[in-house]
């Protein structure tokens, strides 16, 4: 086996559009998701996927007792199934199609209704027929209940670089022959819980607009969604005839924390993620085509991802061209690796990379537009990195 | 760190002498449940183990983690001053992450308000907190992350780390997993009616249900060579693993144990050996009803005649589930019975069901010098997740 995992797939929901067309012209048209947020409420902003209803994908059956990562990530692995012909008819399902999801907060809005219930009703007065729902690997559970995903199912949590670390973790298990084909990525709802978390550690923008890079940037707004690429290894998407559409190139993850909720900003840990991540796909920075940052806006944050790539890229760094899509999606915690990841590739597809919507100057340095850039180069960088200390990176390869 | 204690020898010594870690809830008042046991880690200090930080700034399940983590580097002899930190790595697992987070929420939301909740309360929720607690104290920095496949999350942490040393991206994992006592646990499977009156029997006749417990479980992974160079004792070796999903029902297991087949049988086939060659199975064996029959039909249909002889035992009739944690204590109880030739028993088991005739090893350590062992762990989610070790050659 050759080792090389390719994607040849992807499904998408998220604020700026649910399927990859929607997705990807509101993401060229400079779209951005961001407004009042109707289920946070109370005058919140945030990214959110307005009026969602999983039943155009996922019909009535069963619906009901999902949460809204369940019903998510249901809803974008219908979508990647599709796109591939892979998905499961009658009888029992593939035994080596499996799902791997990342996600940060989880359940966390499941488990603390169920408690609530028991803090205000009594413990015998909890429904039971909600347990489920409060573990953290259920929305994965309930997805592979409901497409017939017999293979791995596995959940991923690395905090706000959960997304990357999933499609690596897929891929490592593609290259050890546990699987022939598998969906990866990530997913997020919207919630109180998190929405207060963030905001307790003043990392939310004051005005609902996230300003990735730009100097007068104040925080973060928080999005989500789902998106999950189909990975295959190659040779099973050669056998089936199914078209490749990028490989995985490299993975790299270090974490650098000294504390739980600090970045560091001089960036030790991302800029070895980074060339961990090239060294990996056995290239040097200088065939980095284009990159997608994990800049959403948070202060230190950006400031920590500049360092990075500028120690990554050195003066070269003003030539490449950055898109930073958390100005359109938001911060998507557990699913924003996988939509940045699916904004390189797409990137590499079209050979151009998506403006960074609203984005007006940065003292940087780095080559953001409000257009869409010119891409040369066959690769592309993902970022991510976590106020954690959780650092990744990704390089995808164009294969047009 | 377990409810019969802390540290893998007096861990040992108390699963091969049929302790029991299970007693009535202290932890927060049973008064409105109708089943009262559990099985907690109790007179946990964990100053002990946590340097440099206010241990409260940690939740209960990080807690617990670290300490685990510590005792494991202490045990391994690694200096990790010594080591090259960014191919050190951390991969954990957990059911619930830290729940504990959520309660103090909801109490402190209850008794005045959204105004009056800490900040510091939920930003320590997200269950990767607790990998990176351990990162932070060791100061790895290489991969961090945590697998919440739920019950079966110890197996699945396990065997990330064994990937990550078999490729070659790391030269160091610390896999486990980890969960603290819950309220939140405790009443889901309180009214799912799962929760046993008086004692854990898997296996047995008579079982009435499972005991939730908490723990946690470190093992330290490191390449063969690099391990026998510096002369470390080596426990066990890992040979694979083999992960299923069900995709059947989010809380009740294959009727014919579809998954826990296939999982158990990638295990095997990735380890290059055939059930003939498993010496001893550590059971999931919570003790419900339909998980403990589930599981013998697994183990009875892939093993075929030879299944009753194949001693299986399930060691959490003695610490209760502890959830994340249990498959990773699991798997010390399978690395120190290959390294000892001692398998830990079943204990309350008084009669087999009708069709699920096994050697339980009931009631009393047995020797028999295992060589090749399996761990198996089943969850929520139709997760399902084996382990093979074995004794190095």
């Amino acid at each position: 086996m050759s080792g090389r995992v390719v994607v040849t797939g992807a499904g998408v929901i998220c604020s700026i559009g649910a399927g990859v067309e929607e997705f990807e012209r509101n993401l060229y048209g400079g779209c951005c998701g961001i407004g009042p947020s109707p289920l946070l409420g109370d005058g919140a902003i945030a990214a959110e996927v307005r009026n969602f209803n999983p039943q155009p994908w996922l019909g009535n059956k069963g619906i009901r007792v999902l949460d809204s990562s369940a019903r998510l990530l249901s809803v974008a692995a219908h979508m990647a199934l599709t796109a591939t012909g892979l998905q499961q008819q009658e009888g029992e399902g593939d035994p080596d199609l499996g799902l791997v999801c990342g996600t940060m907060f989880g359940s966390v809005h499941s488990i603390t209704s169920f408690d609530w219930s028991g803090v205000t009703d009594g413990p015998n007065y909890v429904n039971p027929g909600e347990f489920p729902n409060t573990v953290i690997n259920s929305p994965a559970g309930q997805a592979a209940i409901k497409h017939k995903l017999r293979g791995v199912n596995s959940t991923i949590s690395a905090g706000l670089v959960s997304g990357l670390y999933a499609i690596h973790y897929a891929s490592e298990f593609l290259r050890f022959g546990r699987a022939t084909a598998l969906l990866a990525g990530g997913v997020e709802e919207l919630c109180e819980e998190s929405y207060i978390s963030f905001g307790k550690v003043g990392v939310i923008s004051a005005n609902g607009r996230p300003r990735p890079f730009a100097s007068d940037r104040d925080g973060a707004t928080l999005g989500e969604g789902s998106a999950l690429w189909m990975l295959e290894t190659a040779e099973s998407a050669e056998a089936r005839g199914a078209k490749a559409l990028l490989e995985i190139s490299g993975f790299g993850a270090a974490h650098d924390a000294s504390d739980i909720n600090a970045y560091r900003v001089r960036g030790e840990g991302a800029t070895s993620a980074i060339m961990q991540a090239l060294s990996a796909a056995g290239i040097g920075p200088d065939e980095i085509g284009c990159v997608v940052a994990g800049a959403s806006g948070s202060r230190a944050g950006d400031e920590m991802e500049t360092h990075a790539l500028r120690n990554v890229f050195g003066a070269r760094l003003e030539r490449i061209p950055v898109c930073a899509p958390k100005a359109a999606f938001g911060e998507a915690m557990g699913a924003s690796g996988a939509l940045c990841a699916l904004t390189a590739g797409l990137a590499l597809s079209r050979r151009s990379l998506a403006p960074t919507t609203g984005f007006q100057s940065s003292d940087a340095g780095l080559r953001l537009s409000t257009e869409a850039q010119d891409v040369d180069g066959d690769y592309a960088l993902v970022n991510c990195f976590g106020c954690d200390g959780n650092n990744a990176a990704l390089v995808l390869k164009g294969l047009n | 760190m377990t409810p019969i204690g802390a540290g893998r020898d007096l861990f040992w010594r108390n699963l091969t002498a049929g302790a029991n870690g299970i007693g009535p809830v202290e932890s927060f008042d049973t008064a409105a449940f109708p089943v009262h046991i559990g099985a907690e880690v109790k007179n946990f200090d964990p100053s002990g183990y946590i340097r440099g930080r206010s241990p409260d700034a940690l939740g209960r399940g990080s807690q617990l983690a670290v300490a685990a983590a510590r005792m494991a580097l202490e045990d391994s002899g690694i200096d990790v001053t010594k080591i090259d930190r960014s191919r050190a790595g951390v991969s954990m697992g957990t059911t619930s992450g830290e729940p504990g987070m959520v309660e103090r929420y909801n109490d402190a939301r209850k008794a005045g308000g959204l105004q009056s909740v800490p900040a510091d309360i939920l930003p320590k929720y997200p269950c990767n907190v607790i990998p990176s607690n351990i990162a932070i104290e060791f100061n790895l920095r290489g991969p961090c992350l945590i697998i919440p496949t739920a019950c079966a999350a110890g197996n699945y942490a396990i065997g990330y780390g064994f990937d990550m040393i078999r490729s070659g991206r790391t030269d160091l994992m610390l896999a486990g997993g980890a969960d603290s006592f819950s309220r939140i646990t405790y009443m889901g499977f309180a009214r799912l009616g799962a929760i046993a009156p008086e004692r854990c029997q898997p296996f047995d006749k008579n079982r009435k249900g499972m005991v939730p417990g908490e723990g946690a479980a470190v093992l330290v992974l490191e390449p063969l060579e690099a391990a026998q160079a510096r002369g470390a004792t080596i426990y066990a070796e890992v040979l694979g693993y083999g992960v299923s999903c069900d995709s059947h029902h989010m809380t009740a297991a294959h009727p014919q144990g579809d998954g826990a087949i296939r999982a158990m049988a990638m295990a095997l086939k990735e380890s290059g050996r055939t059930t003939a060659d498993v010496d001893y199975i550590s059971a999931h064996g919570t003790g419900t009803p339909t998980n403990d029959r589930v599981e013998a039909i697994a183990v009875r249909t892939l093993f075929g005649e030879r299944a009753p002889k194949v001693p299986m035992s399930s060691i959490k009739s003695m610490i209760g589930h502890t959830m994340g944690a249990a498959s990773a204590i699991e798997a010390v109880a399978c690395s120190l019975a290959i390294h000892t030739g001692i398998i830990p028993p079943t204990m309350n088991f008084e009669a087999p069901d009708e069709g699920s005739e096994l050697d339980y090893v009931p009631n009393k350590a047995r020797r028999t010098d295992p060589r090749i062992v399996l761990n198996n762990a089943y969850a929520f989610g139709g997760n399902n997740a084996s382990l093979c070790l074995a004794r190095v050659q």
